[in-house]
């Protein structure tokens, strides 16, 4: 029939109460921007925990010693009858069609000294192909060679904060220090990496794997990590890893290969569970916006009563009445929700100039979801008070100051 | 045109009874009551307050309907019909003037005359030229952006009969149109109402006051929610 023009009375109505529709809309623009700003603060936790196993590399395969049994919890110290072995780390690399890189690594503490500055570290005894598999490079003078850990030459590459306490703004490069009592010299200074995994590793000294092996009196290894050529073939390598091992074990799985991937991604669900319980909260608030609108909507029904009447005496419909004040309000929460966007978003930039380190962003989705629930709670909340003023009857309406 | 060319009264109730649930028990508002108001008609309905004037009102201008009797427009019964068909049949064939004048405040004048015709469903652009030409009908033009807070008793309730004619119906109905106008605005709106309907407009005018009443060519007068003779209605009130 008619097609009455509601939408212009809602905006008439709204633009001529205006500070009452900014406070209404208030409630929503906070949740919506509470919304934004959390999601994108957890998704900013998960970004910076992601940055900080980054340099793990997700397509790792970490190879240890010793059988961890489902029952048993870690194997007991000296239970361990076959050790990993260079042999192992060998046969990986030339039989490991899948692997990228295979580096074998000892590990163990030392006290590290430079004339009469001496500091307790870690050591790693690792192969050149270390660099690549771990992500770790060196920044001054040159990593291990092949020909250093074949002649188990005494050579060293220092961490940052190593080179630092021993040398201070000296030159280190090619100076002599005392690894556990032995001469050792310097060939390179590792770049700055920080703390990842809890492991400082600029605290790190990183000496020729035979070296190693010699220095701690061991023939066995830490671990072999083994590098992925294709993220996807990381299950495939897992499998290949294990028939090689086996093989040359003897057939007895005495030892574990962990995939790093599936350790993170269980780490990244319980991330993406925090982002959505903010989320959640933010919610809540959002929620809480609604009733506000609610309730305002209702004090305006009651306000406006004499309104509805005179509208109703010269013709509105109970229909045209219910959308005009549901219209209304699903403005209120749209506009709100919008306002609410772009203020998140501001918030979220602020945030990230203020605290560079934490890398938030704002996944599309939760502006998406923000915006959609701010409007179903404007028409949700809307839907009792425009019922409401829809159902006054016109004479009482007429009749009240 | 006149009353007694017509075969069919513009508006005819038969029998009304107006009966309100209150409390204890029931208030008789309206008592069978049976009037006939014709196309082109200027009649008053006197009667003291609580003698079932507003009763009357409300159900000329279709706000409320008998309890039982008829009452008809043109012919049609309103009986039955629905809070919905009621808003439509009082949109298309009656325009109110009330005491306390109903505009919405803070809308511009042009505004409050617009309205009946949005809930007609009348394009905007037609809408804002027939409420312009209400406007200037009642003599108002100049003022037509102005907030209806900001005009005056008179001109209020001037924009409340441009308001009511403008989407041209059948009956325009006055609740005491002139009892919050001094004497002055009161005689200027009387003067309104009595060319509009010489121009074929069908007056009914509420009141209370004789002087209004005067300028109306029929009265009726109503006494405890029944109509009664003027000799009746001289005896209660001397």
């Amino acid at each position: 029939m008619t097609r009455i023009d509601f939408v212009e009375v809602a905006f008439d109505s709204l633009r001529i109460n205006r500070l009452r529709s900014a406070l209404t809309m208030l409630g929503v623009i906070i949740g919506v921007a509470a919304v934004i700003l959390l999601v994108a603060l957890g998704q900013g936790t998960k970004n910076y925990v992601e940055e900080q196993f980054a340099g793990l590399g997700s397509n790792i395969l970490i190879v240890t010693p010793g059988k961890i049994e489902t029952k048993g919890g870690p194997p007991i110290i000296g239970s361990v009858r076959h050790k990993l072995t260079l042999n192992d780390s060998r046969i990986l690399e030339k039989k490991g069609y899948l692997f990228a890189g295979v580096a074998p690594v000892v590990f163990g503490t030392a006290e590290v000294r430079y004339q009469n500055r001496s500091r307790n570290v870690s050591i790693l005894g690792v192969t050149p192909a270390f660099q690549e598999v771990r992500n770790l490079h060196v920044e001054i003078g040159s990593f291990l060679g092949e020909a250093d850990v074949d002649a188990r030459r005494r050579v060293c590459v220092l961490g940052r904060t190593v080179k630092r306490e021993l040398f201070g703004n000296a030159n280190a490069l090619g100076q002599t220090v005392k690894v556990a009592g032995t001469l050792f010299r310097v060939a390179g200074i590792m770049e700055k990496k920080g703390i990842s995994l809890g492991i400082d590793i600029d605290d790190l000294v990183f000496v020729p794997v035979r070296t190693a092996q010699e220095l701690f009196d061991i023939d066995g290894l830490f671990e072999i990590l083994v590098s992925v050529r294709n993220k996807n073939d990381l299950d495939s390598g897992k499998e290949l890893a294990m028939s090689l091992l086996k093989r040359a074990h003897n057939r007895n799985e005495d030892f574990t290969i962990t995939n790093q991937a599936a350790i993170l991604s269980s780490l990244y669900t319980i991330l993406d569970t925090l982002t959505y319980v903010l989320g959640g909260i933010a919610a809540i608030s959002l929620l809480v916006g609604g009733i506000g609108i609610m309730n305002i909507m209702l004090v305006t029904v009651k306000e406006r009563t004499n309104e509805i009447g005179i509208r109703k005496a010269v013709g509105a419909r109970n229909r045209d009445i219910l959308l005009q004040f549901l219209f209304e309000s699903t403005a209120l929460a749209t506009a709100g929700g919008i306002v609410g966007i772009l203020a998140g978003v501001a918030g979220a930039y602020a945030l990230r100039l203020l605290v560079p380190k934490l890398p938030v962003s704002i996944p599309a989705w939760s502006i998406l979801l923000s915006f959609t629930f701010s409007v179903f709670v404007g028409v949700f909340f809307g839907v009792y008070p425009a019922k409401k003023a829809a159902s006054l009857n016109p004479i009482e309406a007429l009749r009240y100051e | 045109m006149g009353s007694e060319a017509a075969s069919e009264p513009l508006l005819r109730l038969r029998g009304v009874t107006k009966l309100y649930e209150a409390g204890a028990g029931r208030v008789v508002g309206l008592s069978d009551v049976d009037l006939e108001i014709g196309a082109g008609e200027f009649l008053a309905v006197m009667g003291p307050s609580g003698s079932g004037k507003s009763t009357l009102m409300n159900i000329l201008g279709c706000l409320d309907v008998p309890t039982s009797g008829t009452y008809e427009i043109k012919g049609r019964s309103v009986a039955g019909l629905s809070p919905d068909r009621l808003s439509a049949l009082r949109n298309r064939e009656i325009g109110f003037v009330f005491q306390v004048f109903h505009l919405l405040p803070r809308y511009t004048a042009l505004r409050n005359v617009e309205l009946p015709l949005i809930y007609a469903g009348v394009p905007r652009e037609e809408r804002a030229r027939r409420a312009l030409e209400e406007l200037r009908a009642v003599g108002l033009e100049d003022r037509k952006e102005h907030l209806t807070n900001e005009l005056s008793g008179g001109q209020k309730q001037r924009v409340a009969i441009a308001r009511a004619l403008v989407n041209k119906p059948s009956l325009l109905l006055a609740d005491e149109p002139t009892g919050n106008l001094d004497t002055r605005s009161g005689d200027e709106l009387m003067e309104i109402l009595a060319g509009l309907n010489a121009s074929g407009v069908t007056v009914v005018l509420v009141t209370h006051d004789p002087a209004i009443a005067r300028r109306a060519h029929r009265t009726v007068y109503i006494v405890d929610g029944k109509l009664v003779s003027v000799e009746r209605f001289r005896e209660i009130r001397g």
